[in-house]
């Protein structure tokens, strides 16, 4: 066995998958600057957009990052198992609704470490559980996921809606503001010091460790090797011993609990309350995010940051130039198509082999 | 005669592959040719280039003494040739008539002419005795009924040129005889047949001339009254091939499994299993005969835990294992190769090492608590391929650049390895070529001879024959007899084989 081989074998195939993804990035930019063009704005604007994303607006582009990089996470822990989560959204309105209930009765001046662990607990025990509901569904009544998580969604959404409506509205609000009474500083979740006042956030460590977590798991656990092979071939790992039930609904709790953690971080550290339509569909994103990995996690590291640089410099192109932000949504859509393209004719190549093969 | 195909020098490349090397290939007008050879020999790649599926990147095609260049399988068919696949290309919903039409319906005023159609297809089942009802739906069709269909397809469509890919793999000792019948007599009207196969048996029984394949160059071709069948399997293999294995004469020991009137119904509700039940022993092989499809594959999951009975007990080693999930058995000394080695048996998208370790990775010294130690991984993965002889450059490959024999010899080393108590088996040669298979039967033969309890479950008769110290003989969903080795001929277990026979209840001891 040559060590030294499988490694330049592993560092090519890195490289190729990198190289094919920066080519589909270009592409979809390009695409994107031909609308641009053709609606009359200024061709480079997400060009420029991105540019000061990486110099003049780094920390817009943390910011937006963590919650990428997490939605990511959170995406492709259930896609290695060959389980959809589209619900990324609603586990992190759930997340956020828990963060928020226990941050609102944080007293002034109390530990502040604490709290914060309290929070983020509950939050992601709140995502995990409500992952947990398509997780049985699927389990028990044979509800495909996508239909379930999707569905799901609507119902988190609202139930925030409901929440800043009605019990947790904050009661001396003077205009109508959808949204509960400001969380005391104890709850809030540090800024860092150097990029204030952006709200570029500590959030970004939680995102590493998690990546980190979920890397190690992924390769190094037998948990990991479970979920591969639950989503390689579900009929295999059962006849090697291992419960595939059990393994979906771990990847599930995962998911969901990352997702609780994303919704933690957008109410502690950003909102500082909980509020209507706080969530621009990280959840969605996170799909995107992990389509263009290859659902690997270092993958979704750079790939987040991608994302979350795209959708901060969108946004600041749109402040500055007028340029729509929704630019950034069609580079998106874009760049999910052409992935999407490319699983196809890997497909129908795939099949065509296999029926001159005749198997 | 002359010849109607003439493949010439034809070489194909694949990326990283040389899969036919200067290959001739020639069948004359009324002959069968057998073509012959080990997985991966580049058999299937001649014949679907005759097809259409490929382009040779060198030499010339001729049909009938004209060059052609064959782009697809329509233009394949259109110039007269017929190809029966292995794995039937029928619309299981559809009756046999719309099956046999599919494609080359003949039109009267823009409707199907299902009475013209009717008729050429009789005149052709009459011809050559391939009778089946045309107005029954394919699903309820037996394989050997499957298989005329096809046949009568590629007739229908005016082959005159017949490709048949390893057609004795599926059907019984009677269909087998019955096809030879029709292949000859399609033979005897002028049809050239190309029959791949991995049995020399069929070979010498049916064929005029063979050509042997082996690593893509042809190391044979000659006629069949020239051949036999040691100097087949020498060229095939390139070496001595010794099926005949020596087995230690030792009585088997205490029960190992038993199996105590099992019964289980299928997807459609029928029942599967009628009531089964038999042991085995330490140090013997027992061999369960019989044709696809009569309850072996439930039989075997019954045992290994992929299927619950609806009655009756499963023990090992004296314990109740009918509730176990499969893990418990697994770790109580259960191994098992399973029927589909890929549906069932590995993960083709994972590396070879993923798919070796598969019994052990969460184990001590390999795993502790739950953390993976992937070096000592590695090194057992490494250890097996050697072991076994799987031909990789390493294990970290993913398990698709492996040819089916290899894929195989993964399935075969990561359950062997584990040192059962139990070994079930089915169908381990599937597929694979005639080097594997001896080394396959000798592993089989030494655990029995270590000792261990092996169950067998084979629809090739040969291999239960030829290492079964029992032969239990299943038709739908039942026992029909029980034959000790020595009593265990191709011709007794043949006719419990059909249903045609049950033995006496008195002579089977499991019973």
């Amino acid at each position: 066995m040559n060590r030294s081989g499988n490694l330049s074998k592993a560092a090519k195939a890195a490289g190729r998958s990198v190289f094919k993804r920066v080519l589909l990035i270009l592409l979809a930019l390009a695409v994107s600057s031909v609308f641009l063009a053709a609606s009359g704005y200024d061709a480079l604007a997400i060009f420029k957009g991105l540019y000061q994303s990486f110099t003049k607006d780094i920390a817009g582009t943390i910011r937006w990052s963590t919650a990428m990089v997490l939605a990511g996470l959170a995406v492709c822990v259930c896609y290695k198992a060959d389980i959809a989560n589209l619900g990324v959204d609603g586990q992190l309105f759930l997340g956020a609704a828990a963060a928020s209930m226990v941050a609102l009765h944080v007293q002034e001046g109390a530990n502040r470490a604490l709290s914060l662990v309290e929070i983020f607990l509950c939050a992601a025990l709140a995502g995990m559980l409500f992952a947990l509901i398509p997780a049985l569904l699927k389990i028990y009544l044979n509800v495909n996921e996508v239909v379930s998580t999707l569905l799901l969604n609507f119902i988190g959404e609202y139930f925030v809606n409901y929440l800043v409506n009605g019990p947790m509205r904050d009661p001396s609000a003077t205009t109508n503001l959808s949204a509960s009474a400001r969380f005391s500083e104890s709850a809030w979740l540090p800024h860092l010091a150097v990029f204030e006042p952006s709200s570029a956030n500590v959030g970004v460590y939680i995102a590493l460790v998690l990546l980190g977590a979920v890397t190690f798991v992924f390769y190094r656990t037998t948990l990991g090797h479970e979920i591969k092979m639950v989503g390689a071939n579900g009929e295999f790992a059962r006849y090697a011993g291992i419960n595939p039930k059990r393994t979906v609904i771990k990847c599930m709790c995962i998911s969901g609990a990352i997702a609780g953690v994303i919704g933690a971080i957008e109410v502690t550290a950003v909102q500082h309350r909980l509020i209507a339509g706080f969530n621009p569909e990280l959840g969605f994103k996170g799909i995107v995010v992990s389509l263009l990995a290859g659902n690997h996690p270092i993958g979704v590291l750079f790939s987040g940051i991608f994302f979350g640089a795209l959708k901060n410099g969108g946004t600041n192109m749109e402040r500055m130039t007028g340029v729509p932000s929704a630019i950034s949504s069609i580079v998106e859509g874009i760049i999910i198509l052409v992935i999407c393209a490319d699983f196809t004719f890997r497909f129908v190549r795939k099949k065509r082999k296999a029926e001159r093969e005749g198997t | 005669m002359a010849p109607v195909v003439e493949m010439l020098n034809i070489t194909k490349r694949f990326p990283g592959v040389l899969a036919n090397d200067q290959v001739t290939i020639t069948v004359d007008q009324g002959q069968i040719l057998g073509l012959i050879g080990e997985n991966g020999a580049g058999k299937s790649t001649m014949m679907n280039m005759l097809y259409g599926l490929f382009q040779p990147d060198e030499g010339t095609i001729r049909l009938f003494g004209r060059e052609v260049r064959i782009q697809s399988p329509n233009q394949a068919i259109s110039m007269g040739i017929g190809m029966v696949h292995q794995h039937f290309m029928l619309m299981p919903n559809l009756t046999v008539l719309q099956n046999i039409i599919l494609g080359k319906e003949p039109e009267k005023k823009g409707f199907i002419d299902t009475a013209a159609a009717r008729e050429k297809i009789q005149k052709i089942m009459e011809a050559y005795d391939l009778q089946v009802d045309l107005d029954e739906r394919v699903y309820q069709l037996s394989v050997g009924q499957k298989q005329r269909v096809e046949i009568v397809k590629a007739l229908y469509r005016e082959a005159r040129i017949l490709i048949m890919d390893e057609p004795t793999a599926v059907l019984t000792p009677q269909e087998t005889d019955k096809l030879i019948l029709v292949l000859q007599k399609l033979r005897d009207e002028g049809t050239a047949i190309i029959f791949i196969t991995h049995k020399l048996r069929e070979v010498m029984a049916l064929t005029d001339k063979v050509i042997v394949m082996r690593k893509g160059v042809v190391t044979g071709t000659l006629m069949t009254r020239d051949a036999d069948m040691d100097m087949l399997s020498n060229l095939m293999v390139g070496r001595e091939v010794n099926l005949d294995i020596p087995r230690a004469d030792i009585a088997p020991g205490e029960e190992v499994l038993a199996v105590k009137d099992l019964k289980v119904r299928n997807k459609k509700g029928l029942f599967a299993l009628r009531g089964i039940s038999f042991q085995v022993r330490k140090g013997e092989v027992v061999g369960i005969a019989g044709v696809e499809g009569n309850g072996q594959t439930e039989l075997i999951e019954c045992i290994a835990g992929m299927l619950r009975p609806e009655e009756g007990q499963v023990f090992l080693n004296g314990a109740d294992i009918t509730r176990m999930p499969i893990r418990r058995r697994r770790e109580a000394g259960l191994s098992h190769i399973p029927e589909d080695r890929l549906k069932v048996g590995s993960a083709k998208t994972c590396s070879i090492r993923d798919n070796l370790i598969m019994n052990r990775y969460y184990r001590k010294p390999y795993a502790s608590h739950g953390v993976m130690d992937n070096r000592k991984l590695l090194e057992l993965s490494e250890k097996l391929c050697q072991d076994f002889q799987i031909k990789t450059p390493d294990s970290t490959y993913l398990l698709s650049t492996l040819s089916g024999g290899n894929m195989q010899k993964v399935v075969f080393a990561r359950e062997m390895e584990m040192d059962p108590e139990l070994l079930v088996a089915a169908q381990p040669t599937r597929g694979v070529d005639i080097g594997a298979i001896e080394s396959i039967w000798h592993r089989i033969l030494e655990a029995r001879d270590a000792g261990k309890a092996v169950l067998l479950v084979s629809a090739e008769l040969d291999e239960v024959l030829s290492l079964a110290d029992r032969v239990l003989v299943m038709y739908e969903g039942e026992i029909m007899a029980e034959l000790p080795r020595a009593e265990a001929t191709e011709s007794a277990v043949a006719v419990y084989m059909t249903g045609a026979k049950r033995q006496e209840a008195s002579r089977r001891a499991g019973v």
